[in-house]
């Protein structure tokens, strides 16, 4: 009876935006008579920061201190179409619609106040809230007269409308092959798992997850690593503790309140090793990709992969329950764990396979070459 | 000062931390609003034999009870843009598909009102045989639970097309015939729940115009809105969602559960009325993840080469399709994982069963296969008596490499993510792959089996 340390590691990739596209996100932004902006986006902040990336976007595409810029993304009347936070896509596909409307605010700025400025537009830039002619600095204008000038001066509403859509990638049905890009960019990242299992309780213990993920470019790295860590714990809680139907396909036995449902709680915290990798898109804002919805994907694999390190036995419905572990445990100790081989077939899990499983008649069997 | 790379705090952190934030549940209509409870099936299969919720409707402080005939367009697919027929009712009619489906809803005076009203219905169930084993959903005795069959069969679009997401890529008999190996196993990701701090609560307000001011925890204010619009048939200006800040969501709150039977219970009463789902019914009626049933045998060289991968992939969808058609494709496009695989056989099926339909959660239809992949990749290197880390590096997808559907990868990082993690963790890499790059492949990372695979693909940006 002893603890059994192992080190599992998984690799995984993971697309940008709804599969097959056709997932518009719109935004509009109008300037305040004083230089401050308003900016009207449908996405629906889940509490992964969508609202802090999105101002960060703005601030930094018209050239404004981040604290001018407010986010509305409170109701359907002011904001234009978001189909949604869901698909990894509001820092891509939110984030380039707010991207295109502040572009089109710093075109507007930069025609009034090459008016202000005399000067041609294309030869202004904008930094920190200050329009300055390139090579010249001492002619400038803070963006705030600019938008003074604009409404009461030229009589005009700084404004800019944006809109993110890639078109619908339609899928051959006989082979699955697309024409068009089904997808935004895509996202990689890589996890190791080491834990400890205890072949007395089959209890396994996490106790480092060291994580690595190319995000593009990280716009907010706290958020980032925000977003690996909470991911990693619900990798965790998938890869071990949660089930809707502990012995499914029954569905007796199902916890209907957080006392009888055994989501993962800050004991199980291990230590976590975020590494943030940025290997730009070519078409996200300032280069980003996504993290939100992959920050789950890896642990599970990787925990299998070291409770085998640690044990020997490849448990591989989830999650490894001490009773599951425990299972394959004596398995092996029958001597009922080996794969079957069959010429060059190396078979594990028969016992599950749907071919071992209800009628032989059955409409559906799997032919493995 | 850019803004863009710093670590600036949350937006709207402050005000979560010290309770400022509204979310739906801490708005209060002056006048006060009605509450909702729902009836809910109690059996996971059954035929509905009688209604009668006559005792009911005259309870005090009842205001109104609608059932299925009260709803203009009770069933709507979510999808149906996309090509996913509709198959679910709103309510129930004249039968219920799993354990909680909602059959009447109430609107009352007070949550404990609407709670008698609903013990008062008068419900007549002639049960059926469940279906829970998708395994055994082929079988030639299998109950029949879906009015399509077992399986989802539109993947062509509503009319035709084959019955099963299909993904062929390259020559698979020709890799396993190839193979020195073939390795083989089942993966059985199972469902979890969302598990928000908020559960679903939805208040609408209608005004005096007419228009309708619905609250909403949803996680798509438009997508819900059009839902709610199709179900009442109701142009875009007669609603106005309120929302954008929500108490945990992870994909449990893009089906939309109570916004359009708050909405039409306040057409009907001319009130406001407020929805709240209890923990119970958060847990136990609300949708979960889906369980998964994934085989996978792959011809490998005796050097560590995947020639070709044959996948079957049942999803359980619960009692009806939802988002499981786009979550079963999303799966097949990203089944091969972080790696290149020139030859492709896939086969997945969306099959029914009598419970909860799944949906949406986090990594949808990816997660199930990255954990089925990733612990089938070690195994491999197992039995191959290889490095997992040189092994995963050795086909990882490179410049130029192509997905399981052709779209060739413009920016891969999975050499990248490896060695970060190899090098975090001390694990020492041999020479040539702690060197290794993400450039196109050549010399001995061109292998024959590849050489195909590299003329043909779309571009990276359509």
């Amino acid at each position: 009876m002893a603890k059994h340390r192992g080190r599992g590691i998984s690799t995984i990739e993971y697309p940008t935006g709804m599969n097959q596209n056709g997932d518009p996100s719109q935004a509009w932004i109008k300037v305040k008579p004083d230089g401050r902006v308003d900016v009207f986006a449908g996405t629906v902040d889940i509490g992964q920061g969508s609202k802090t990336v999105h101002t960060q976007i703005v601030a930094d595409t018209i050239g404004v201190p981040y604290d001018w810029v407010t986010m509305d993304n409170s109701n359907t009347d002011s904001s234009p179409v978001c189909t949604g936070t869901f698909a990894s896509r509001g820092t891509f596909i939110g984030g380039n619609a707010v991207r295109f409307a502040a572009d089109q605010v710093k075109g507007r700025i930069l025609e009034i106040a090459a008016k202000e400025l005399e000067a041609a537009a294309d030869d202004l830039e904008i930094d920190n809230g200050l329009v300055s002619v390139s090579g010249a600095p001492e002619r400038n204008i803070s963006v705030s007269d600019v938008a003074a000038a604009a409404t009461w001066g030229h009589g005009e509403l700084l404004t800019g409308t944006g809109a993110a859509l890639k078109p619908y990638a339609p899928v051959d049905p006989e082979t699955g092959q697309v024409d068009i890009v089904p997808h935004s960019a895509i996202s990689y990242a890589a996890c190791v798992a080491d834990v400890d299992v205890d072949d007395e309780t089959g209890e396994v213990t996490v106790l480092r997850l060291i994580q690595a993920y190319d995000v593009g470019r990280a716009i907010n790295p706290t958020l980032v690593e925000g977003q690996i860590e909470g991911g990693a714990m619900m990798g965790l809680g998938l890869g071990l503790l949660e089930s809707s139907y502990p012995y499914y396909p029954d569905v007796e036995h199902r916890g209907s309140q957080f006392g009888t449902y055994l989501a993962p709680g800050i004991e199980d915290l291990p230590e976590i090793e975020s590494v943030i990798l940025e290997n730009p898109s070519a078409d996200g804002p300032f280069g980003a990709k996504a993290i939100g919805e992959m920050a789950n994907n890896a642990q599970p694999g990787a925990i299998a992969n070291a409770v085998y390190d640690a044990i020997g036995v490849w448990v591989t419905e989830a999650p490894l329950t001490p009773e599951r572990i425990l299972r394959a445990l004596e398995q092996k100790n029958a001597g009922q764990h080996e794969p079957r081989r069959d010429g060059k077939r190396v078979v594990f899990d028969e016992e599950i396979s749907i071919n071992a499983v209800g009628d032989r008649d059955s409409a559906l069997s799997f032919q493995a070459g | 000062m850019k803004s863009v790379g710093a670590r600036l705090p949350r937006y709207d952190g402050l005000g979560h931390v010290v309770g400022q934030t509204m979310f739906v549940d801490d708005y209060r209509v002056p006048d006060g609003n009605l509450w909702a409870r729902a009836l809910r099936s109690p059996s996971h299969s059954a035929r509905i034999v009688r209604l009668d919720t006559r005792k009911a409707a005259e309870l005090p402080g009842v205001h109104a009870i609608v059932t299925h005939r009260d709803v203009p367009k009770n069933v709507y697919g979510h999808l149906e843009a996309l090509g996913v027929p509709a198959d679910e009712p709103l309510l129930a009619e004249d039968e219920v598909r799993y354990k909680g489906q909602p059959i009447a809803v109430v609107a009352a005076d007070s949550e404990a009102a609407a709670q008698a009203a609903v013990e008062a219905m008068e419900l007549e169930l002639e049960e059926r045989e469940p279906l829970f084993d998708i395994r055994k959903s082929f079988d030639p005795d299998a109950p029949q639970i879906h009015h399509w069959g077992n399986w989802y069969p539109y993947f062509g679009g509503p009319d035709e097309g084959p019955d099963r997401r299909k993904v062929r890529k390259g020559d698979i008999d020709k890799a396993f015939a190839d193979a020195d190996t073939i390795v083989q196993g089942v993966y059985r990701p199972g469902a979890i729940e969302h598990c928000p701090t908020e559960t679903q609560v939805s208040l609408v307000v209608p005004e005096a115009s007419g228009r309708l001011v619905i609250h909403s925890c949803t996680q798509a204010m438009y997508f819900s809105m059009g839902v709610v619009a199709a179900h009442l048939d109701l142009p875009l200006n007669k609603l106005k969602f309120v929302g954008g800040t929500v108490g945990g969501g992870f994909g449990g709150k893009v089906d939309s559960a109570a916004e359009t039977l708050s909405a039409l219970l306040a057409l009907k009463t001319e009130q406001a009325v407020k929805w709240r789902w209890t923990r119970d019914e958060e847990f136990l009626a609300s949708s979960t993840r889906a369980p998964w049933h994934i085989e996978i045998a792959d011809a490998v060289t005796s050097d560590g080469w995947i020639l070709g991968r044959k996948t079957l992939t049942l999803h359980d969808s619960g009692a009806y399709a939802r988002f499981s058609p786009y979550g079963l494709t999303k799966h097949a496009f990203h089944h091969s994982g972080a790696y290149t695989i020139p030859n492709i056989h896939f086969d997945g099926y969306v099959v029914f069963s009598n419970r909860v339909p799944t949906t949406a959660m986090r990594g949808f239809g990816v997660t199930s296969v990255s954990f089925a992949v990733e612990t089938h990749m070690t195994r491999i290197a197992t039995v191959l008596g290889i490095d997992p880390y040189e092994l995963r590096l050795k086909n990882a997808n490179r410049l130029g490499d192509t997905t399981p559907n052709g779209v060739r990868l413009p920016d891969p990082s999975t050499v990248a993510t490896i060695q970060a993690v190899a090098g975090a963790a001390g694990v020492e890499l041999a020479p040539e792959y702690a060197a290794m790059t993400s450039e196109p492949r050549s010399g001995p990372l061109l292998p024959p089996h590849l050489e195909a695979q590299q003329q043909n693909g779309s571009s990276p940006n359509g």
